[in-house]
């Protein structure tokens, strides 16, 4: 890092006219990024969001191109002491983190990352919290970092070609873009497939777990519900966003399309129950429970609701799920 | 006689009943929603969804109650849960065993359901339309001069009284005519209100959710309260403003939203969705403009306005302009908000003392 921003100073600035994609970028982070790309250059991503809805692609696309890859920690309650601190109060849970998490890379890097996921699945739309991410990232946590952001919007376009636009923005050849998405796909299939099962066990009960991908596989908000189950020795399956093919419904959210189409096909000799999580504030989860209590309802699956607030106790949570498992039990 | 709730959207409302009339039937609503329809909404309602939505619930409730056959809910095309607004809504009235039928905007074929259900012929159905549109114009018209006057006034309460006693008058207009001649006598009306001509009143934006912007219920009457503070107001929800800009989206293909994203580029580059993008742009030109402070309204958890908040603070410290953030829920009380008001007055009036000569851009063109 030193030599870099040494040779910086002494070399000058490298602008590449032919480029348009360079007309947004400020010629000293052009420099850094463009011919120096094997250097290490250190890129943050903050754990949330975008980082759960696409796993492992982050890391592995950043890494091929020859960049330092930083991931911010998994939360914890210092996370979240530290989000009510800095974040704005009236935001989801899942932002407050997002803000934590994003607080955590800043300084340490040299850009950090945030993608404006506006649709993650074509004719569907994506929260309305994620558009304005980057702009808000850079009006107050990220402020004096640079924020690398790109719109990820399948209704215009594919992933792949977001991907490739990516590439072309920072800089580097298309031929290492390729194999830098062919490679963070292969690793994106992966981590979906390894994320989806706990306790695989045949003849034991079997839940489904549901929520936003953010929320049931944070370490905070998931994590003393994920450790409780698996302590009770009970096989659960979280819900996987995987599959590309939306539902046909009048929901337009993404993950809640997903979750709708999941619950809408369950059938009872699947599952014993189904625990649905979700987090404090959350507006999309704040319309659809009540529609996917009655799905659920209809097919004569217990459904139970768990709400995930900053001053979330492991001994609530305890409490909650051995209730409802042992009424299943003795259900039969 | 048949009878159909529309929701309110304060004293547009007044417009939207006579747009009602070219079904061949008449209009159940209010220009507030009432206390009790919202403690009804409350009930009925999930806890966690945001207040516009218990409001319009509780105001359904209550028409069902009176025996309202029919209700009409907007249709949004947005992001954010406006659009799932009627099918929640006629979900809740389903399980709670009520028969009110509702109604949305969508097109089936070539005539939206609730024109096909009704069937009017082309004269009863257009006439009223026009009626609408030009009391939509006299209500924008008596806004503005209210913001204006309420804030110069010398005996207190006098706006109000003559734009309660307008509205009376305009809700009872059944003809084109008289409602243009309550059009022409707005203006020498406001004029004969006793005023402080050499007073400098505080010069304040509201921008935010559109509900709380209009909903004198739901916003507790913020715009009398500061109003009688000595703060000319500018609302930045006038319904034919929207309109216009709608018609020029079809037949123009002009939106005022690139204008606006132009505007708010540095800060914002995505539109969210509500009236998010419209708070940041006109914050950015209020502070252009020369306003002393602007108030941003919105439910609380509002998906869209409470995103754009990190930014509204940055443009707040960039721009030099106070940006007073309220947020309303089920438990806001009329005092809490009034004591907020008016500290936040103090503060404009002792921030314009320090600052005298604080350059104004937008009074001299």
């Amino acid at each position: 890092m030193i030599m870099i921003k040494r040779l910086h100073k002494s070399v000058g600035v490298y602008i590449d006219m032919g480029n348009q994609f360079l007309k947004n970028i400020s010629p000293e982070w052009m420099w850094k990024s463009g011919h120096y790309s094997g250097s290490s250059l250190r890129i943050g991503i903050p754990r949330m969001f975008f980082y759960y809805i696409y796993p492992d692609l982050w890391e592995t696309f950043f890494g091929e191109l020859g960049m330092e890859p930083v991931v911010s920690r998994p939360s914890t309650r210092k996370t979240v002491e530290k989000a009510s601190q800095i974040s704005e109060t009236e935001h989801c849970l899942p932002n407050k983190l997002f803000d934590a998490h994003l607080a955590e890379v800043v300084g340490k890097v040299d850009m950090v990352f945030v993608p404006r996921v506006l649709s993650t699945i074509k004719n569907h739309l994506s929260c309305p919290k994620f558009g304005p991410l980057p702009d808000a990232a850079r009006a107050d946590i990220a402020r004096g970092t640079e924020v690398l952001s790109i719109d990820i919007d399948e209704n215009k376009r594919p992933l792949s070609k977001t991907l490739l636009l990516l590439g072309k923005k920072l800089n580097i050849q298309k031929s290492k873009t390729l194999s830098a998405i062919k490679s963070a796909f292969i690793a994106m299939e992966s981590a979906n497939k390894k994320m989806v099962l706990l306790n695989k066990k045949k003849g034991k009960p079997r839940f489904l777990l549901v929520g936003h991908p953010y929320v049931i596989h944070d370490n905070f908000i998931a994590g003393p519900i994920l450790s409780k189950l698996e302590s009770m020795g009970v096989e659960v399956e979280l819900i996987s966003f995987a599959d590309d093919t939306p539902a046909k419904s009048y929901i337009l959210w993404s993950t809640a399309n997903k979750i709708y189409h999941k619950l809408n096909t369950l059938s009872s000799e699947d599952y014993d129950g189904v625990i649905q999580l979700t987090v404090f504030n959350c507006g999309c989860d704040s319309m659809m429970i009540d529609t996917y209590r009655q799905l659920v309802k209809d097919k004569n699956v217990p459904y139970m609701y768990l709400m995930v607030d900053e001053h979330l106790a492991q001994s609530g949570i305890d409490t909650r799920v051995e209730a409802f498992i042992d009424s299943l039990r003795w259900r039969g | 006689m048949t009878y159909m709730a529309i929701p309110n959207i304060g004293n547009y409302t007044i417009a939207l009943a006579t747009a009602v009339e070219s079904l061949g039937i008449k209009a159940w609503a209010s220009t507030a929603t009432t206390p009790e329809a919202l403690k009804l909404g409350i009930a009925a309602a999930p806890e966690t969804v945001c207040l516009p939505l218990k409001a319009h619930l509780g105001h359904f409730i209550e028409a069902d109650r009176a025996g309202v056959e029919y209700a009409f809910m907007v249709n949004s095309v947005g992001t954010c849960r406006l659009r799932y607004y009627r099918h929640m809504i006629e979900h809740i009235l389903k399980d709670l065993g009520l028969k009110i039928k509702i109604f949305g905007l969508g097109f089936d074929g070539f005539k939206p359901p609730i024109v096909r259900h009704f069937d009017p012929g082309p004269i009863t159905f257009l006439k009223p339309l026009f009626h609408t549109a030009l009391k939509i114009k006299v209500i924008d018209k008596l806004e503005v001069a209210a913001w204006r006057t309420r804030a110069i006034e010398i005996t207190h309460g006098d706006t109000t009284l003559l734009m309660n006693k307008l509205l009376v008058e305009l809700s009872e207009s059944k003809t084109m005519a008289r409602t243009r001649a309550i059009r022409k006598k707005v203006a020498g009306c406001f004029a004969e209100i006793p005023v402080d001509k050499e007073k400098k009143p505080l010069k304040v934006g509201l921008v935010g959710e559109i509900s709380f912007l209009r909903d004198k219920c739901l916003n507790k009457n913020i715009e009398y309260i500061l109003g009688s503070q000595g703060i000319e107001l500018r609302n930045f929800f006038l319904l034919g403003e929207e309109l216009k800009n709608i018609t020029r989206i079809v037949f123009l293909n002009q939106n005022k939203r690139k204008y606006l994203s132009k505007v708010a580029d540095r800060y914002l580059q995505c539109t969210v969705g509500g009236h998010a993008l419209d708070s940041v742009a006109h914050s950015i030109h209020c502070a252009d403009e020369g306003y002393d402070g602007m108030i941003h309204l919105c439910p609380s958890g509002c998906m869209p306005e409470v995103s754009v908040r990190p930014i509204l603070k940055r443009v707040s410290k960039d721009k030099d302009i106070p940006i007073l953030e309220m947020s309303y829920d089920e438990h806001t009380c009329d005092v809490g908000i009034s004591t907020r008001l008016e500290a936040f007055a103090d503060v404009l009036m002792e921030r314009r003392k320090k600052q005298p000569a604080r350059p104004s851009r937008g009074e001299g063109n």
